[in-house]
C-alpha cells in the first residue's frame, strides 16, 4: 500500500513540474511562436504539441515506478490531472486579470489559443481534459512492452520531423516538378492527414525493418571474401562523397545557405574540439580566433582595406593560418598555468577584449571600427562558376559550400589523425591527471600551447572562408554568443568526438535555420542544452569512449563504495 | 636544461606583458597628469562614481566568494541572479511609483522594493542550486562550470522571453535628486545612498557569517565538507542557505544598480557579473573582506583608468575602452595574482 502511495506522490510531484513547464513554455513565448506552424494541418500545431508534451512525457516517467498495472496507469492519470489543473487555473486567471504589463507574451491571441477559442471556463475545462488525456496516453505508452513501443514512438517523432521540414521540402518538390506530390503532402505549413498517416506507417515499418535489414547485410558482407568487402566499402564511400558533392544541387539555394552555416560551425567546432575535447582546456574566448581569421583575411585580400594589398585568397590563407596560430600561442602562453575554471574566464576576457578592440575608434584606422572592412573579393575571384558537363550554375552559398566542405573534411581528417598520435595521447594523459602526466614526462606546457595553436588555426579557416562569402567583416559578428554556440555544439555532440561535432552543428545550427520562428529562442535553447546535457548525459550524444569513462569515473567509484558498504553490512 | 629553456619562453611572454602594462600605465598617467586634462573636481566625481559602482560590484562579488567558499565552483550564473533581482524590483517599483506611494513614503517604498528583489533573487539562486548544481557535486570540475554557463544563458534569455527585451526605465525618486554635502564634498544623493546601503548590507553579512550558527556552519563547510558533515552539519541545507544569502546580496545589488543607472535590462547581468567575479578574485576568492575591497578597487579603477591611463596615451575616445580596462584587469589579475591581493599562493 505504501508502495502505491509513494508512486502516486511521485506522480503528483511530476504533475506539478509538468504544469510549471507548460506555464513556462507559454509565458516565455515559445507556444505562441509555433501556434501557426501546423504539424498535421487541421489536427494539431507545433504550439499545441508543446503544451501536450510535458504531461505526456512526465506521465511516461511517472508510470515507470514499481507497482501494479492499474497503479502505474493511475500514476499517469494523477500527473495529467495535476498538470491540467495548473494549466486550467492559469487560463482562468489570465482571462480575468490583465498581466501583460509584466509578462509581455500573454497577449489576447495567446489567451485565445490557450482557451481553444472557446472562452475562459470551457477553455480551462478543455485544457484539463487534454492534460488528463496526455497523462493517460503517456502512462499507457510506458506500459506497452518495448518491442511494439519503439516503432510507435519513432513514427510519431518521424511525423513531427517531416512536418518541420515543410518550408524546405515543399519548394524543393515544386522545383523538381513534383508539385502534385507537394500539394498532396503539405497543406498550410503542415502535413495533410493522409500524408501524416503514410509517414507514420513508413517510419514504423522502417523501425521494425531496419535492424533485420542491417543484420542481414552485415552477415552477408562478413561472409564475403576480403576483396569484395573492400569493393563494397569503396563503393559506399564513393556514393557518400558523390552525395556530399551533389548536396547543394539537391538542396537548393536556401538550404545551401543553411549548409554553409552548418559547415562554418562544424569547422569552428572541430577547432574548439581540439582545445576543449582533446586537451581539456575550456576556452570561452574561441570567437577571438574566428575574428582574427576573418579580419586577417579581409585585411590581406580586400583592395580597399587599410593595407590595400588585395592578395589572392589562396596565397593569403597560409599567412592567415600562421597569424591565427601565433595568436593562439600568444593567448595560450599566459594562461597555461591557470586552473581549468580560471582559464575559462581568462579566455572569455580575451575574447571580449578582441571584440572591443576591433570595434573601437582607437584602432579604426586599421580595422575600420563599427563599419568593419568591405570589398573582400570572392574566394575564386569570380562570383559564378559553371560546371560544364552537369550544367550546374554555382554562385553564392552553392559555391561557398565546396571550399567549406573541403576544409571541413581536411580538418576532420587532421583532427582524427592527431587524436591517435603522440600529441593526442599526451593530451589524453594531461586531461585525466595533469600532475601524473607531467611526472611521466609529458611536457604539458608545450602540448597545451600546441592545442591552442591548432585550435586557433582550424577556427580561423572558418572565419577566412566566411569573410569571402559575405564579402565584408563587421565587429558585431564576433560576440561571446559565437563561443557559447560552438561550445554547445561540442557538448551536445560529445567532447572529443568528431562525428559528434557534425551531429551537434546539424542539430544546433541546421535545425534552427529551418525553423525561423525559433530565431529569438536560440540562445535559450543553447543554455538549456548545456544544462540538460551536463545533468543527463555529460559525454554527449555520440560520445568519445575515453571521455565517457572519465565523466562516469566518480559514479563508478561511489557505486563500488556503496557495494562494499552493502557487503559489509551483510557480513 | 632543455626543459627550463622551453619554459622560459612562457616566462618571457609573461614578463613582456608585465612590462608593457606597467610602462603603459606609468607613461599614460604621467602624460595625463602633466597635461592637466581634468581638474580636481572632475577627478573627485569620477572617484565617487567609482566607489558607488564598486560597492555594487562588491555586493555581487560576495555571492561569488560565498559560493566558491562552500562548493569551490564559479557560479557563472550569479550575474543573472543579480539581473533577476533588478528586473523583479522594477515591476514593484513601477507599480508603487504609479500609485504615488514611492515618492510619498520613499523609505517604506524602497524597503518594499529592496525586499522583493532580495527575495526573488534568493529564490532563483536556491532553485539554481537545487536543479542545476546539486546533482553535479561529485562531477569533474569543468562539468558544473559548463552547467553554470548554460544556466546563465538560460536565465537571461528566459527573462527576455518572459518580460520582453526592451530596456525598462527604473522610476527615479524625487528624494534622491540633487546632491548631499559630505565634509564639504558634494556627492550625488543616489551615490551616497547606494554606498551606505551597500556598507550596511555588507556589515550585516559579516555579522551573519562570523556570529551566527549558520554562518559558523558555512565556514566549517568551506574548511572541509566531509568533516563538517560528520560534526552534524546539514551540508545540503547550509549550501542552499549560502546560495540564498548570495542571491539576497545580488538582488540588493540589482536594485542599487537600477538606482544608479536608472534602467534594467535582461542582459544587464553579464558585464557586472564578470566584473564582480574579477573583484572576487582580486580580493582572493573565498575571502569575504577581500571581495569587498576587490569590488571597491575595481569600481574605482574602471571609473578612473580610461581618463587616467588611456587619454594620456593619446587613445581616441577612451571611454569606449572602459570594458577593455575591466577585462584587462580580469585577465591580468587571473594571470599574475590568481590568489588575490589578500591571499597567498596556493601550495601545490
Amino acid at each position: 500500500m505504501s508502495e502505491m502511495r509513494s508512486l502516486l506522490a511521485r506522480a503528483a510531484r511530476l504533475g506539478g513540474i509538468s504544469g510549471a513547464l507548460v506555464l513556462y513554455l507559454v509565458a516565455v513565448g515559445l507556444v505562441l511562436a509555433f501556434a501557426q506552424r501546423n504539424t498535421v494541418t487541421g489536427v494539431v500545431t507545433l504550439g499545441r504539441l508543446m503544451v501536450i508534451a510535458p504531461p505526456l512525457a512526465l506521465a511516461f516517467v511517472a508510470a515507470g515506478g514499481r507497482g501494479t498495472f492499474a497503479a502505474r496507469l493511475a500514476a499517469g492519470l494523477v500527473t495529467g490531472i495535476i498538470s491540467g489543473l495548473i494549466t486550467a487555473a492559469a487560463v482562468l486567471f489570465v482571462s480575468s486579470v490583465e498581466v501583460r504589463f509584466i509578462l509581455v507574451r500573454i497577449s489576447p491571441p495567446l489567451i485565445d489559443f490557450m482557451e481553444f477559442s472557446q472562452g475562459a471556463v470551457p477553455g480551462a475545462a478543455i485544457n484539463l481534459a487534454v492534460a488528463i488525456g496526455a497523462g493517460l496516453v503517456g502512462a499507457a505508452v510506458r506500459l506497452i512492452p518495448p518491442r511494439p513501443r519503439r516503432p510507435l514512438v519513432n513514427a510519431t517523432l518521424g511525423v513531427v520531423v517531416v512536418s518541420l521540414l515543410e518550408p524546405f521540402l515543399r519548394p524543393r518538390l515544386t522545383d523538381f516538378k513534383l508539385a502534385s506530390v507537394a500539394r498532396f503532402m503539405f497543406d498550410h505549413k503542415g502535413l495533410t492527414i493522409v500524408a501524416a498517416i503514410l509517414v507514420f506507417i513508413l517510419f514504423a515499418a522502417f523501425t521494425v525493418g531496419w535492424p533485420i535489414l542491417k543484420n542481414n547485410t552485415q552477415r552477408r558482407i562478413a561472409a564475403a571474401d576480403p576483396a569484395t568487402q573492400a569493393t563494397i566499402r569503396g563503393v559506399a564511400i564513393l556514393v557518400f562523397i558523390l552525395f556530399l558533392l551533389a548536396l547543394p544541387q539537391i538542396a537548393g539555394s536556401f538550404l545551401s545557405q543553411v549548409l554553409v552555416f552548418v559547415g562554418l560551425y562544424t569547422l569552428l567546432a572541430l577547432g574548439l574540439n581540439i582545445v576543449v575535447g582533446y586537451a581539456g582546456l575550456l576556452d570561452l574566448g574561441y570567437v577571438a580566433f574566428y575574428a582574427v581569421g576573418s579580419y586577417l583575411t579581409a585585411l590581406l585580400t580586400s583592395p580597399i582595406s587599410s593595407l590595400g594589398l588585395g592578395i589572392p585568397f589562396w596565397i593569403a590563407l597560409p599567412i592567415v593560418v600562421l597569424g591565427a596560430a601565433l595568436t593562439g600561442v600568444f593567448i595560450g602562453a599566459p594562461v597555461l598555468r591557470l586552473r581549468g575554471d580560471y582559464l575559462a574566464i581568462v579566455t572569455l576576457g580575451f575574447g571580449e577584449i578582441a571584440r572591443l578592440l576591433f570595434l573601437s575608434d582607437a584602432l579604426k584606422p586599421w580595422f575600420g571600427g563599427v563599419q568593419g572592412i568591405l570589398g573582400v573579393p570572392p574566394l575564386f575571384g569570380v562570383t559564378k562558376v559553371s560546371v560544364p558537363i552537369l550544367g550546374w550554375e554555382l554562385h553564392g552559398p552553392t559555391l561557398t559550400y565546396y571550399p567549406l566542405l573541403g576544409l571541413c573534411v581536411i580538418a576532420a581528417f587532421f583532427a582524427y589523425r592527431i587524436k591517435y598520435s603522440r600529441a593526442g595521447r599526451a593530451w589524453n594523459a594531461m586531461r585525466e591527471d595533469e600532475d601524473v602526466a607531467q611526472a611521466t614526462g609529458v611536457n604539458t606546457t608545450n602540448y597545451k600551447l600546441l592545442a591552442f595553436a591548432l585550435g586557433a588555426s582550424v577556427g580561423c579557416l572558418g572565419g577566412a572562408v566566411f569573410v569571402t562569402h559575405l564579402a565584408s567583416v563587421f565587429p558585431g559578428t564576433f560576440s561571446i554568443t559565437v563561443s557559447i554556440t560552438v561550445l554547445s555544439i561540442i557538448i551536445l555532440g560529445g567532447m572529443g568526438s568528431i562525428p559528434g561535432v557534425v551531429v551537434g552543428s546539424l542539430a544546433l545550427i541546421g535545425l534552427p535555420e529551418l525553423l525561423r520562428e525559433f530565431a529569438e529562442f536560440r540562445l535559450l535553447v543553447y543554455g538549456g542544452v548545456l544544462v540538460i546535457m551536463m545533468l543527463v548525459r555529460p559525454e554527449g550524444l555520440l560520445p568519445d569512449q575515453a571521455r565517457r569513462r572519465e565523466l562516469h569515473e566518480a559514479e563508478e567509484e561511489t557505486e563500488s563504495e556503496d557495494a562494499t558498504d552493502a557487503g559489509l553490512e551483510r557480513a | 636544461m632543455r626543459r627550463s629553456r622551453r619554459l622560459s619562453v612562457v616566462d618571457l611572454v609573461l614578463i613582456a606583458l608585465r612590462v608593457v602594462v606597467i610602462v603603459g600605465v606609468v607613461i599614460g598617467s604621467w602624460a595625463t597628469l602633466s597635461a592637466g586634462r581634468l581638474n580636481g573636481e572632475q577627478w573627485r566625481d569620477l572617484l565617487v562614481f567609482g566607489v558607488a559602482q564598486g560597492s555594487i560590484y562588491a555586493l555581487i562579488a560576495l555571492g561569488y566568494t560565498l559560493v566558491y567558499g562552500v562548493l569551490l565552483m564559479i557560479n557563472f550564473a550569479h550575474g543573472d541572479v543579480f539581473m533577476f533581482g533588478g528586473m523583479t524590483s522594477f515591476f514593484v517599483a513601477d507599480a508603487l511609483s504609479r500609485a504615488g506611494f514611492l515618492n510619498g513614503n520613499p523609505l517604506i517604498g524602497m524597503a518594499i522594493v529592496l525586499l522583493t528583489a532580495m527575495v526573488s533573487s534568493a529564490v532563483l539562486a536556491i532553485l539554481l542550486e537545487r536543479i542545476a548544481y546539486r546533482p553535479l557535486r561529485r562531477a569533474p570540475r569543468l562539468v558544473p562550470l559548463i552547467t553554470a554557463i548554460g544556466a546563465s544563458l538560460f536565465i537571461s534569455n528566459s527573462v527576455r522571453g518572459l518580460y520582453g527585451e526592451q530596456v525598462k526605465a527604473f522610476p527615479a525618486l524625487d528624494i534622491l535628486k540633487g546632491k548631499f554635502d559630505i565634509l564639504g564634498i558634494p556627492v550625488l544623493k543616489t551615490h551616497a545612498v547606494v554606498i551606505s546601503a551597500a556598507v550596511i548590507i555588507m556589515l550585516a553579512l559579516y555579522w551573519f557569517v562570523e556570529r551566527t550558527r549558520t554562518g559558523r556552519a558555512m565556514r566549517a563547510i568551506s574548511e572541509d565538507k566531509d568533516t563538517a558533515a560528520l560534526m552534524g552539519i546539514d551540508v545540503d541545507r547550509t549550501i542552499a542557505i549560502t546560495f540564498a544569502v548570495g542571491g539576497m546580496l545580488a538582488g540588493a545589488a540589482g536594485v542599487l544598480y537600477a538606482l544608479v543607472f536608472n534602467q534594467v535590462h535582461f542582459f544587464m547581468g553579464f558585464l557586472p557579473g564578470i566584473k564582480a567575479f574579477t573583484a572576487a578574485v582580486l580580493g582572493g576568492i573565498g575571502n569575504i573582506i577581500g571581495a569587498m575591497l576587490g569590488g571597491l578597487s575595481l569600481g574605482v579603477l574602471e571609473s578612473v583608468a580610461p581618463a587616467l591611463f588611456l587619454s594620456g596615451l593619446g587613445v581616441p575616445s577612451p571611454n569606449q575602452l572602459r570594458d577593455v580596462v575591466a577585462f584587462s584587469v580580469l585577465v591580468l589579475v587571473l594571470i599574475f595574482r590568481p590568489y588575490g591581493i589578500l591571499g597567498r599562493p596556493e601550495g601545490k
